[in-house]
């Protein structure tokens, strides 16, 4: 706890019956521009091969009244364009993180191998105190569902580009065709290529829920700009201020005696 | 071009070296044919068709005819392991006697349990008797999967009671070139399906040579036919994919040639047999048709004579020529996006959906305890 009466503990202070506000103190850049766009454009590339993907597994809209209503078209043609830009931003975060000049990312591995900052985050996510100031930009748990992450969207990278290749055969198709037969034997046909294709779907479904919770709650919990970080690059720390209620004898207020909280300042 | 002239002259000497060998006793395939029917005509037809289906230019017809012709020269041995003798049956069967089936009847067959009238001790004393006979020049056909499970003990053939295992292995050592005709010789075939309880194997799996696999339930005879004439022709392996079929039938999928392709491009789907879409023609893939994940020329070469395949008569393809293909196909009226998964009795956007939703209820679970527990401190 701290000593400062100024700097109390949050339930201190309401116990103090004084009223606490969050003041940004400090400004933190986080995220580079690259990130960010690659950030939102992965956004809109999931979304629409999610939608894309599920509808050529399983063509719902049916009877077309005229052969110009190409919807069937359209949707693979929407998931072969976005399926594209996916593999692109792929490839060019994994080089990003290896090789850019902002180390920020990077230094998160450090953070991953310890097992101190492990335990602060677990406990932080069960309520039971707040992560550790970082030095990198992820925190363990969040590095390591990342990388995982990551290893899916290689795997439908890979297993999309193969099936890419085998419908066409020219240019990139031509050149991705050696390739792709080899991870058609690996997987044993087409079909399991197919369907790992598919099963992967559901990590980004999974993840796109938590992913979007975790860094809702993280902002609120830890008073940060969580959300605010990938859209503006800069993160914000708070500290709380308390302007204590005039109190006439400080003497009188006995900490211990329960008092009813008021919900409003938390 | 310079390649297939090259091509070329290297199939003219080996055809040329083949003449001098001996034909087996009995007639020549233009006396064979003309029993049948069948005029040189046809058979020059047929020998551009197989050219053409061989992917050589048209001038090889000439050489494709001779190897025909000369095809009793190549010994054949042509063994069954476990199997259903379909492939067999598929070459032998056809209600008019094709130019396939005659060639077929017309190679130098030392061993075919199905064709000889041997048996027994006598069968078994043939077949020693072609393995020595002609060490190391022999072809070798294998229909039907190899069990290893117990040592092999599942199959066992002959008076002897020797193992499939131990056959093919031995008829595979001195062998000039070893063909799986089939899917069960080639991956397993549907005795290899889960569990697998005989340990059935492809033929490739149990023999150190390279193996050419001619996969299908059954393979189209002109496939069969087509590879002894490309090794007749040539006396080598015929370029092969990541499976080792021959390029030439297993080039390109099902779906690529499929007659009903259009109305998948253009997103009309079959929903119901018998319904006026399937009698439209339409789509099978919401049928559960595997034709976009399976390799083989059944739109191209068809069944019985070109007669029909199976997504002409209406059902989708159950991607029979493929490794695994009973359980990696199955379900078969269903698009795998709705097989159910072995096991879970479930399709897996089922799955997914339970492990969103437990995901959901977690998420909601420690929303709502973080309004009950202590802020944190700062």
């Amino acid at each position: 706890m701290s000593e400062s009466p100024q700097v109390l503990s949050a339930s201190q202070q309401v116990k103090l019956k004084g009223r606490v506000t969050h003041i940004p103190t400090m400004r933190e850049f986080a995220f580079t521009p690259l990130i960010r766009i690659f950030h939102w454009l992965r956004f809109l590339a999931i979304m629409i091969l999610l939608i894309s993907g599920f509808y050529i597994a399983w063509p719902f809209l049916m009877d077309p009244k005229s052969t110009d209503v190409l919807i069937q078209g359209w949707m693979r043609f929407s998931h072969l364009i976005f399926g594209f830009i996916f593999s692109c931003i792929t490839i060019s975060r994994n080089y990003l993180f290896l090789f850019s000049k902002d180390k920020s990312e990077r230094r998160s591995l450090l953070d991953a191998l310890s097992i101190d900052r492990w335990r602060s985050q677990i406990k932080a996510y069960v309520f039971l105190g707040k992560p550790d100031e970082k030095s990198g930009l992820y925190g363990p748990l969040q590095l390591v569902t990342y990388a995982s992450f990551y290893s899916c969207s290689l795997i439908m990278v890979l297993t999309g580009l193969a099936l890419y290749s085998r419908v066409y055969h020219e240019g990139l198709g031509q050149l991705l065709y050696a390739p792709a037969s080899w991870l058609t034997y690996i997987c044993g046909g087409l079909a399991n290529v197919r369907n790992i294709h598919h099963w992967f779907t559901w990590v980004f479904i999974v993840f796109l829920i938590v992913h979007v919770y975790m860094v809702i709650w993280t902002g609120i919990r830890f008073k940060k700009a969580a959300v605010d970080a990938i859209i503006s690059g800069y993160d914000y720390h708070t500290h709380a201020h308390i302007e204590p209620f005039p109190v006439t004898t400080s003497e009188s207020v006995n900490i211990n005696e329960p008092t009813i909280p008021n919900k409003s300042i938390l | 071009m310079e390649t297939h002239k090259a091509l070329f002259q290297q199939g003219q000497h080996r055809l040329d070296k083949l003449k001098q060998l001996a034909p087996r006793a009995g007639d020549s395939l233009l006396e064979k044919m003309s029993a049948k029917g069948i005029n040189r005509r046809d058979f020059m037809k047929w020998s551009a068709v197989v050219t053409s289906m061989l992917a050589l230019p048209n001038p090889f017809t000439s050489l494709v005819a001779q190897a025909a012709e000369i095809a009793d020269r190549v010994p054949l041995i042509w063994l069954h392991l476990a199997e259903c003798t379909g492939c067999t049956e598929s070459l032998l069967r056809a209600d008019t006697p094709s130019i396939d089936t005659l060639i077929f009847d017309h190679v130098s067959l030392e061993y075919h349990e199905t064709l000889m009238v041997a048996s027994g001790f006598q069968a078994e004393e043939n077949l020693q008797n072609a393995l020595e006979k002609y060490k190391g020049k022999y072809l070798l056909a294998v229909e039907g999967g190899v069990p290893t499970a117990d040592n092999g003990s599942f199959l066992t053939l002959g008076p002897h009671g020797e193992t499939g295992l131990s056959r093919v292995q031995k008829a595979a050592k001195d062998a000039v070139a070893i063909i799986a005709v089939g899917t069960c010789a080639s991956f397993g075939g549907i005795q290899a399906a889960a569990p697998n309880p005989t340990g059935t194997k492809g033929v490739q799996e149990v023999v150190k040579q390279p193996v050419i696999n001619l996969g299908g339930c059954p393979p189209n005879e002109r496939n069969i036919v087509g590879t002894l004439m490309y090794y007749i022709m040539f006396g080598k392996l015929p370029p092969l994919d990541m499976f080792n079929r021959p390029k030439w039938a297993y080039g390109s999928r099902v779906h690529d040639d499929c007659e009903r392709r259009g109305h998948f491009d253009s997103g009309e789907f079959v929903e119901e047999f018998g319904s006026q879409e399937a009698k439209d023609g339409h789509c099978l893939y919401k049928m559960g048709c595997k034709g976009p994940y399976t390799y083989n020329n059944c739109p191209t070469e068809r069944f019985n004579g070109h007669t029909s395949w199976p997504v002409l008569a209406g059902h989708g393809c159950i991607g029979c020529s493929e490794p695994d293909f009973w359980d990696a196909m199955s379900d078969f009226e269903k698009p795998l996006s709705r097989r159910l998964l072995t096991g879970l009795d479930s399709t897996a956007d089922t799955i997914g959906a339970v492990i969103l939703g437990a995901a959901v209820v977690g998420i909601g679970a420690h929303a709502i305890a973080t309004f009950f527990v202590k802020p944190v401190d700062y």
